[in-house]
């Protein structure tokens, strides 16, 4: 079992053929899932080895594709549905926000609804307001749902593993950018990634940022920059936001005393408030540096996607912020 | 195969009739109970009446087996009890104690709970009962396991768009499905000519390609045999509908002094009391009052009994409120 460069898309897809292959349980459903392999390919080859019954195309239905796998689950399947893009999930409000997140919880802790929704998220290719957004912090304000968020193909195959054997509801935002990026993914089908377990993905001594999904490479880049003013960064990425890995964190941020958090959804209100606050709270005393956020800007995405770049952190700007936090 | 004799027909109607009347009594004997702890203010909350539908819940509910699956509605209880969840775990959730299904989540009507007897929940949303069916029957067909997912909402609810979403791909998938409209011609204050300009709801399941019968909700036999054979083609792969026309009796809640309803209109409802005309049929076939006085007694007492063993049940402590997010 060598180990072998995929694509994040890729090792999207060999979790769910491994899966589907030791679980009969598991079946996907969504939009253009089963012929067509998925509109960005994912599903490719799924069909024709599971057939129709394990990998079912839906019409225009989001209520359906969330409330029917929470139905499923509740019946005793394992669904993995897809939502074309993250967005969608939003029209299905009812169905994640409440029926997913709540109902074994308002039936007083009883059932079990072990169920998979996959968001393909991330800004780019012109796609505009409505098919652009990364949504997690939406959830992450809605207790009961766990949130994975990928950035590496290894740890999207793995994560994608873990989630589907989990007995909670689970929301895969897997990052539209990061498809085609290639990575050392183990062809080991029992190798899982946990979730709550963060990654430090760079050693550092002087400044701590926590990066998920697409921003993780673009805090790599920026460290090889800043390496070269010798400015020293470590990159904690905590991989699943529920459960989130503080501890790494803490312990990063013990070390360099200064916290960057940096994501790709819009800034006010978004998940990196979040963190921030609970560095300020539990960390207060490790700091040298205020707690800075970078993050996408606060305006819908625009359709001209010469535009994209100015709504989610460029590497110049981590670098500048981080040059000035390594001040303090 | 010999065909049934007349006067055994009639004692097979007048068996399945008793069989009915007495689901019908438990469950607004449970309602009363609940009314009066609503009105003492013991329970807090909405508490929405099924008087006038009992009937026709008891007359579905009888028709599932036990595995069959269920998502009631908000409109009364007799759902559960004639599924056969037990009296004491239904009011224990209307105390709040431990002895609820819930174990002390305290969940008012909404948040029942028994998988071992197909009880899988309720939304506080209505119309998500929609495709938490759709999925359930999924789940059941793709196993092999046989069980229908029986669903019922209020005509209000079906102009949802879960309606529709799920309506279409139960239709596309053949999925077990028994959608029960109960159409009391009320949403809270709307009366639904005037909000979705009809009062039938079943041709819009015909569209979808259901299997659908309108019935007299106040009549308990006619809805039992259209549950029957809406089950009957649920399992065979057609999604299934029932419109039953009814009656709301009461108010939307209790304590709805429906100022927005024709005093004229509310009278004539109460004369299609469905347990009155169960009772009268029954008499009509031969039975004796005595008998019916007596079920009417029995589940009076049963529900008094079993109030008194959920409101001693303990509280739950604070901490109860961490228990069960995660699995
Ligand atoms: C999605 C949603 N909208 C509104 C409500 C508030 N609400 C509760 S019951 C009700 C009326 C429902 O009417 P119908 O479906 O006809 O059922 P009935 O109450 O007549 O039994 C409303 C509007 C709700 N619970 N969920």
């Amino acid at each position: 079992m060598s180990d072998k460069p995929i694509t994040y898309a890729w090792a999207i897809n060999h979790a769910l053929d491994e899966e589907m292959q030791r679980d009969p349980d598991v079946f996907l459903m969504g939009q253009d899932v089963g012929r067509m392999g998925g509109v960005f390919g994912l599903t490719r080859g799924l069909h024709d080895k599971f057939g129709g019954e394990r990998v079912r195309d839906v019409s225009i239905v989001e209520h359906l594709v969330v409330g029917g796998a929470v139905g499923a689950a509740l019946g005793g399947l394992r669904p993995v549905a897809e939502v074309q893009f993250a967005d969608f999930l939003l029209l299905a409000g009812d169905e994640s926000f409440h029926k997913m997140a709540k109902w074994r919880y308002m039936h007083g802790g009883i059932l079990t609804l072990p169920m998979v929704v996959r968001a393909p998220c991330g800004i780019q290719g012109g796609v505009g307001a409505e098919h652009s957004q990364s949504p997690e912090g939406h959830y992450w304000h809605t207790p009961g749902i766990k949130i994975a968020v990928p950035s590496t193909p290894a740890d999207a195959k793995g994560l994608l593993k873990s989630a589907i054997r989990d007995d909670n509801p689970v929301i895969y935002f897997e990052n539209r950018r990061l498809y085609r990026v290639k990575g050392e993914v183990s062809a080991d089908p029992e190798l899982l990634v946990p979730f709550g377990q963060g990654k430090v993905r760079r050693v550092g001594r002087d400044v701590t940022i926590v990066a998920w999904s697409a921003m993780v490479d673009a805090a790599l880049e920026a460290a090889e920059i800043l390496e070269r003013e010798e400015i020293s960064v470590e990159i904690v990425d905590p991989r699943t936001l529920v459960p989130f890995d503080m501890e790494t964190v803490s312990t990063s941020v013990r070390k360099t005393s200064r916290l960057l958090v940096l994501h790709e959804a819009s800034l006010t209100m978004g998940p990196g408030a979040e963190i921030a606050a609970r560095a300020a709270d539990e960390l207060f005393e490790h700091l040298d540096a205020p707690v800075k956020r970078l993050a996408g800007t606060d305006n819908p995405i625009p359709q001209n996607m010469a535009l994209e770049q100015f709504c989610y952190p460029q590497t110049d700007q981590i670098v500048s912020t981080v040059r000035d936090l390594a001040k303090w | 195969m010999t065909t049934m004799s007349p006067d055994a027909g009639l004692t097979k109607q007048r068996e399945t009739l008793l069989r009915l009347y007495r689901e019908t009594a438990r469950g607004r004997a449970l309602e009363d109970v609940v009314n009066q702890l609503a009105q003492t203010r013991t329970f807090r909350g909405f508490f929405h009446p099924g008087r006038g539908q009992e009937g026709l819940q008891a007359a579905v509910c009888t028709a599932l087996n036990v595995d069959d699956y269920l998502l009631y509605a908000h409109r009364g209880l007799t759902y559960l009890t004639a599924k056969g969840m037990d009296p004491v775990s239904i009011l224990g959730d209307f105390h709040g104690r431990l002895a609820g299904s819930t174990r002390g989540l305290g969940a008012g009507t909404v948040h029942c709970v028994d998988p071992a007897r197909g009880i899988m929940g309720q939304g506080g949303t209505l119309g998500s009962c929609f495709p938490l069916s759709a999925g359930l029957a999924l789940a059941s067909k793709t196993k092999g396991e046989g069980k229908v997912a029986a669903a019922f909402f209020g005509e209000g609810a079906s102009a949802r768009g879960t309606f529709l979403e799920s309506g279409v791909t139960a239709k596309a998938w053949g999925l077990p499905v028994v959608w029960i409209c109960e159409n009391n011609g009320w949403a809270v204050s709307a009366r639904v000519q005037d909000v979705q300009g009809t009062a039938d709801i079943a041709p819009r399941a015909a569209a979808l390609g259901f299997h659908t019968q309108v019935v007299d909700g106040q009549d308990v036999l006619a809805v039992h045999e259209a549950a029957i054979e809406a089950i009957r083609q649920a399992r065979g792969g057609v999604p299934a509908f029932i419109e039953a026309k009814t009656e709301r009796i009461e108010g939307h809640f209790t304590g709805d002094m429906q100022p927005y309803r024709d005093r004229d209109e509310v009278a004539a409802a109460k004369t299609r009391d469905p347990l009155l005309l169960a009772g009268q049929r029954l008499v009509e076939l031969g039975e004796d009052t005595a008998v019916l006085d007596d079920i009417r007694e029995q589940a009076r007492a049963e529900m008094n009994a079993a109030d008194e063993a959920a409101r001693t049940s303990p509280l739950p402590d604070g901490t109860r409120i961490h228990e069960g997010v995660w699995a």
